[in-house]
């Protein structure tokens, strides 16, 4: 799994370079000028989505990554925008639902440019700085820390299941079986939370999170 | 099911968005009282669980295939404000990791899955678990009632900040919202399915896990009091879709405004036929709705009971804890 989250993260680039604060505010403009721009100023989302392009080209991010990404993508925002011409008979309401699309993409791309440019421990740090509470930090930290071993762990589960169980069987069963394979899991994930507590408490911990260059 | 941007304008995000800083903030005061120095390997550990968890995807039958929400799971096991909390982050990671739901509406999908689910979610559960005496049944009808509200819930309020977002002349406000509903009344089904039987499972092997947060005990209910349950949550569930038509609040100003063109341009013959021609579609939505809302009431009321009997009650002295040595 983690060569398909932020996958581009630890390449280099300008884009990569910049100082993370920066991105993200680059980031965040293009995405409110794209939500807040009316359509009548249409050729602004040229400029904005030749921006968003240019940024990707320069990231190194290739374009076959981002038409798959597009195409997972796109019958989400498409499903949802559809129902506004559904509510008035098909007649009506096209070219809403178009420009909530297309704003929906841009912001998309931006979103998936900030994801791949920044690494996780970056936006981490860049919280921090923002003044984000340090026992939220400390718990996106914990979970990025952990969700690769609990996914390690639902797919071992997942593999003795297979190997015990027949396929198929009622849509009820599968079901069932399904939910228990989380529920297991969540034991064996708070089970393991409870060892690293303990592991924790005989380092000393106390509750409170410190950073080592809070110390300088 | 994550908000993307461009759904919603602007200043719907920056509501939405202050509204759901105030519910994570109180939260993260209330979360730190009740764990204490156990907050961060509780807190994360959940996270990352429901992250892996929503990533079991449950078939349905179509090539379109559904996955766990958490919400209610979150609070059941942690309460409802680190349940709060280990939904948002969740979020926040998923937008951080995948670019999945937008930066902008971030605020609103923490409202909906984290402040609607985990805080408004673990209200219902206890409510539906006290009415109906506690114990395995009551947690698991709890769980359930509680994921399918939860999900109705979510679905209500995005159609409002939909409608705050566009002008009313764009589209039919409530066939969208009939739409949408019925569709999440649906979807809720299978989030309480799911929810019931991850509850239940745990309730079986790691009973503590649950119980320990059940800290008055409670009457044991009678027959009636289960009657007057079932009929609150009923009741309930036909409020949650029926309230937006009855109250018509959000169509209020608009109707208000239309009105005072109409006097004003002395159109009122025309005004006064627009406005019959109305009303049997209002009346086919308020029909179609209610049907929606007791037929998925029901649906979820026969999840619950069946998941109650496929699922024996849990035994004493079998648990996870003694397998694994803890």
């Amino acid at each position: 799994m983690s060569n398909f989250w932020d996958r581009y993260g630890r390449s280099v680039s300008i884009c990569h370079r910049m100082p993370p604060a920066l991105k993200l505010a680059l980031a965040i403009s293009v995405i409110i000028a794209g939500v807040a721009i009316p359509v009548r100023h249409w050729p602004a989302y040229g400029v904005l989505g030749c921006l968003v392009f240019a940024g990707h080209s320069i990231a190194g991010i290739p374009l076959g990554y981002l038409v798959k990404r597009l195409l997972i993508f796109l019958p989400f925002v498409s499903s949802m925008a559809i129902s506004l011409p559904l509510s008035q008979g098909l007649e009506r309401g096209w070219d809403l639902t178009l420009q909530i699309v297309f704003r929906g993409c841009l912001a998309f791309l931006v979103s998936l440019w900030l994801v791949n440019v920044m690494p996780f421990e970056q936006l981490l740090v860049t919280l921090r700085r923002f003044k984000v509470p340090a026992v939220v930090v400390a718990i996106l930290a914990f979970m990025y820390r952990y969700v690769f071993v609990v996914w390690d762990e639902l797919d071992r589960m997942r593999t003795a299941r297979k190997a015990r169980t027949f396929s198929g069987g009622s849509l009820w069963f599968r079901w069932k079986t399904l939910s228990q394979l989380i529920g297991m899991l969540l034991i064996r994930s708070l089970n393991r939370a409870e060892r690293i507590h303990g592991a924790m408490c005989s380092r000393g911990w106390d509750g409170e999170v410190r950073w080592l260059d809070d110390a300088e | 099911m994550h908000i993307q941007d461009g759904y919603l304008s602007t200043s719907v995000c920056l509501a939405t968005g202050a509204i759901s800083l105030g519910a994570v903030g109180y939260s993260l005061r209330r979360m730190k009282d009740s764990l204490g120095e156990r907050t961060v390997p509780l807190t994360g550990m959940m996270g990352s669980l429901i992250f892996a968890g929503q990533m079991v995807n449950f078939p349905i039958g179509l090539p379109v295939s559904g996955h766990l929400m958490g919400g209610v799971l979150a609070a059941a096991i942690l309460g409802p404000w680190a349940g709060c909390v280990a939904i948002t982050l969740v979020l926040v990671a998923q937008w951080a990791l995948f670019s999945d739901g937008g930066l902008l509406a971030l605020g609103a999908n923490v409202l909906h899955m984290a402040v609607l689910g985990s805080i408004g979610g673990y209200a219902v559960m206890t409510t539906v678990r006290k009415l109906l005496g506690g114990g395995f049944r009551g947690t698991v009808a709890g769980a359930v009632v509680a994921a399918w509200l939860a999900v109705l819930a979510a679905s209500a309020v995005f159609c409002l900040e939909f409608r705050l977002s566009y002008s009313a002349s764009e589209f039919d406000f409530g066939n969208i919202f009939t739409l949408m509903v019925t569709l999440h009344a649906l979807i809720g089904v299978g989030e309480a399915i799911i929810t019931g039987f991850v509850v239940s499972v745990v309730y079986q092997q790691r009973a503590d896990l649950i119980e320990t947060r059940q800290l008055a005990p409670v009457p044991v209910a009678t027959s009636a009091g289960r009657f007057v349950a079932a009929g609150l949550v009923c009741a309930l569930a036909v409020a949650a879709f029926a309230a937006p038509f009855a109250s018509e609040l959000p169509d209020g100003l608009d109707s208000v405004a239309e009105r005072f063109r109409i006097a004003a341009s002395e159109e009122t013959v025309e005004g006064l036929f627009a406005s019959y021609d109305q009303i049997p579609l209002a009346g086919w939505q308020r029909l179609s709705v209610s049907v929606a809302g007791i037929g998925g009431a029901l649906a979820v009321f026969a999840a619950a009971v069946l998941i109650g009997r496929v699922i024996p009650a849990a035994r004493p002295g079998f648990g996870i804890a003694e397998v694994t040595g803890e």
